[in-house]
């Protein structure tokens, strides 16, 4: 009797679900529709002749919206470059007619997951991600790929993953080789005859442009020291000895602070390979605090408050890595995503772990005293700094 | 209200958190145009907040024996790198490097289990130790760079139910077979219960509360069936919340049903008092630490499944967020209350305000401070309640 009552009830059940079930009409393929119209567009492309440029055909979509959901992810904005690079994607996707999702994960990977996810069901076309950790983030990606997202790298390498259509970066090796040649001009410039006595610091090392930068400054750097010219006094030439956890400054300041009471003594440091720029201050402020003469220090990022220690000669030098043209150039790229023309052509590749990754480098640019008011003619911000 | 108690049973406050959820789901699926209850979303809220509901599962049981831990952060993530690293540089296949993390998890449970019940060094000073050594250690053993795993790894992080059966069920036919085993089960339950209700007082309860609550949890679970089996196809309810709902079923079992369970809620009652009536304390504390710290792990591989790479921060200030589901869930700071479902709805709610927030484009910053105030709402009326209640 129990069982029949059972039955009956299951019955019941399989009315219940299969009413559920049919009220929704079934699954579809949810499609993001201007991601599909554009992919559609690209493969057609390749037949058909290449009529017009994009601007012509998104004036068929009406003239004041291209129409076209943007999201990017940025890691956090707490060092200038991520505030600047937040500032001026909503402005110049803005301007160019996209609907714009900016959010920042705050260090954080899952959070970053999440707000990519997001962006996802918000109907994003393309997805700008700096990633927090560029090999975190493999399922989210593909989950983006499958939904017919594109998704571009900002800044860093995305790896581990197939969901990526592309990368804008500077060049990081070279960005390390040019850190690792102001550092020699300076020294040559500032600190007499060799041997010079230096050390050596690495950046964060979940960023994947760390170890690239540390690479590209060893190829300028190592046969220097192998011949003498160049002494690192406290033997630490290893990324993993060199590297700041995090890109934290106080982790960096502390380090030095280390060095320079185990080995300088009774000698005088006379160059340091510095990352970015506040580790590069962190190092200055530690020299200072041991008593030593300021050490010739590279630099990265061209921040403010380092465009000021530049310009009163107190860091040596610092590489600009101009926001707004990566903002720009990650731009033009969406543009053309959009239009229906796919990724722009490029030569260089790099390989993530599982597929090779179209790059789009810009060239970074080296920043003395001598060419400081060259070099940032075009950004009153900083040539402001430079009247002191 | 009357019926409404017969059917839901005599203490409705425990509800007030499960209106509060559905509130928040029903509030943030308007504010966000209908981008909140989706299947895809669903997919997200689910995969991408499994690990803290299983960190919340052992934290519950932490929290009711009157301790906390906060290392389940580090000890995830330390367990977690050593599986990628076995994985990856010994070569070892994925299934030994999961035993290997489940290991590392045991491992660091019976230390932290050691101090606490052995030493009666405090469970908060003894976890503070914990959440330092096994950062420090996931930095130390991975040099700070993430290491990715193994593509298998990723299905339990990411990963869905199989695709079978006719194509005219409209969804994911393994997530319809769950949803009609959920309800099938439950109505077995509820039948059972109801067979069983005259036995001791002879006298048999009515049977259309019995029949109303079938009704309501058959039309709830074959709601959560199709929103999660009707999404894009080759995806379905997914495989980090399925391993959830083993676990949450286990757990419930565990506090409710067993002697273990009765335990832990002695201690966290009245420590002397469980102990006078015979409760092993010292094995209570030990097994719950223990407990933690394996489920810690799991935590870690769920989340490293689902970021195809172990990484040197995986796990920071994941205690927090278990903590606060807990509480939200109406633990008492103090021990002895709290139950696992309760927990499982406090996590939830943290996790759709989460989602919802970022559906909205909310910036993390706020999304902070918002979830920081209905934490202290919600624990500060459950305080109320409690008081007015005697």
């Amino acid at each position: 009797m129990k069982a029949k009552k059972i039955v009956s009830m299951l019955m019941t059940v399989a009315v219940a679900v299969s009413v559920l079930t049919g009220c929704g009409g079934g699954r579809t393929a949810e499609p993001t529709s201007v991601a599909d119209t554009a992919k559609t567009a690209e493969t057609e492309k390749t037949d058909s002749k290449p009529t017009g440029n994009s601007s012509e055909s998104n004036a068929s979509e009406g003239n004041s919206s291209k129409g076209g959901v943007v999201g990017v992810a940025l890691p956090w904005l707490g060092t200038q470059n991520w505030a600047e690079a937040e500032v001026m994607f909503k402005e110049q996707l803005e301007a160019a007619g996209y609907e714009t999702i900016i959010q920042a994960a705050d260090q954080k990977v899952p959070q970053q997951q999440q707000q990519i996810e997001s962006m996802i069901e918000n109907g994003a076309n393309v997805i700008v991600v700096g990633p927090v950790d560029g090999t975190q983030l493999g399922s989210v990606l593909e989950k983006a790929k499958d939904a017919g997202v594109y998704v571009i790298g900002y800044d860093r390498l995305l790896e581990n993953t197939t969901g990526v259509d592309g990368i804008v970066q500077f060049g990081s090796v070279k960005t390390g080789e040019l850190q690792a040649q102001a550092l020699l001009q300076g020294l040559e410039e500032l600190k007499g005859e060799a041997p010079y006595n230096i050390e050596l610091f690495g950046g964060g090392p979940a960023d994947p442009n760390a170890p690239n930068f540390f690479k590209g400054a060893m190829t300028v750097l190592q046969p220097l020291i192998d011949d003498g010219t160049l002494v690192v006094v406290s033997g630490q030439t290893e990324f993993t000895q060199c590297a700041t956890a995090d890109w934290d400054n106080s982790k960096a300041q502390s380090r030095m602070d280390a060095i320079l009471a185990g080995n300088y003594s009774d000698i005088e440091i006379d160059g340091v390979l510095s990352p970015n720029d506040g580790i590069a201050r962190a190092i200055i402020t530690s020299c200072e605090n041991a008593g030593q003469p300021i050490p010739v220090v590279s630099g990265l990022d061209a921040e403010n408050e380092s465009v000021k220690w530049v310009w009163s000669g107190k860091q040596y030098s610092t590489v600009a890595k101009p926001t707004n043209a990566l903002v720009a150039k990650t731009v033009s790229i969406i543009d053309s995503l959009l239009a229906g023309n796919g990724m722009p052509e490029t030569d260089v590749t790099a390989n993530n772990g599982v597929i090779d990754v179209p790059v789009y480098e810009l060239p970074p640019v080296v920043v003395t005293k001598d060419n400081a008011k060259e070099v940032f003619a075009d950004d009153p911000d900083r040539m402001a700094l430079l009247t002191e | 209200m009357k019926y409404i108690k017969k059917v839901l049973g005599e203490d409705l406050r425990q509800y007030t958190m499960v209106v509060a959820l559905v509130a928040l789901i029903i509030v943030f699926n308007i504010a966000s145009g209908e981008k909140m209850v989706t299947s895809s979303n669903f997919q997200n809220l689910i995969s991408g907040n499994a690990y803290v509901l299983v960190l919340a599962l052992g934290m519950l049981m932490v929290i009711v024996i009157g301790q906390i831990d906060l290392s389940v952060g580090s000890v995830a993530g330390f367990a977690s790198m050593v599986m990628a690293i076995t994985a990856r540089q010994f070569n070892l296949p994925w299934y030994i490097a999961i035993l290997v993390a489940l290991a590392i998890g045991m491992l660091a449970g019976a230390w932290q289990g050691f101090f606490l019940s052995r030493l009666g060094i405090p469970g908060f000073i003894t976890t503070l130790g914990g959440m330092m050594i096994f950062r420090g250690g996931v930095i130390w053993i991975s040099n700070s760079i993430s290491v990715p795993v193994p593509s298998e790894l990723k299905w339990f992080g990411a990963g869905y139910l199989p695709e079978w059966g006719p194509a005219f069920t409209g969804m994911n036919n393994s997530t319809l077979l769950l949803g009609v085993l959920a309800i099938a089960v439950y109505i077995i339950i509820q039948l059972k219960k109801y067979a069983r209700s005259g036995d001791i007082t002879g006298e048999k309860e009515e049977f259309w509360p019995v029949a109303v609550r079938i009704v309501l949890v058959t039309v709830v679970i074959g709601y959560m069936t199709w929103i999660f089996g009707s999404g894009r196809p080759g995806t379905s309810f997914p495989i980090p919340g399925l391993i959830l709902v083993i676990l949450i079923i286990l757990y419930h079992l565990i506090t409710e049903r067993t002697s273990f369970g009765r335990h832990v809620y002695a201690v966290g009652g009245n420590k002397s008092a469980a102990e006078l009536s015979g409760v092993n304390v010292k094995r209570t504390y030990f097994l719950t630490m223990l407990n933690m710290s394996i489920l810690a792990a799991v935590a870690g591989i769920l989340f490293v499944g689902r970021s195809t790479a172990a990484g040197p921060a995986d796990g920071t200030s994941w205690e927090m967020d278990a903590i606060a589901s807990v509480f939200i869930g109406g633990a008492a700071v103090s021990g002895g209350v709290g139950t696992v479902i309760a927990t499982m709805v406090g996590g939830l709610v943290m996790a759709v305000l989460n989602n919802g927030l970022m559906l909205m484009g909310v910036g993390a910053d706020k999304t902070q401070v918002i979830k920081g105030f209905v934490l202290l709402a919600a624990v500060a009326f459950d305080v109320y309640n409690k008081k007015n209640r005697r």
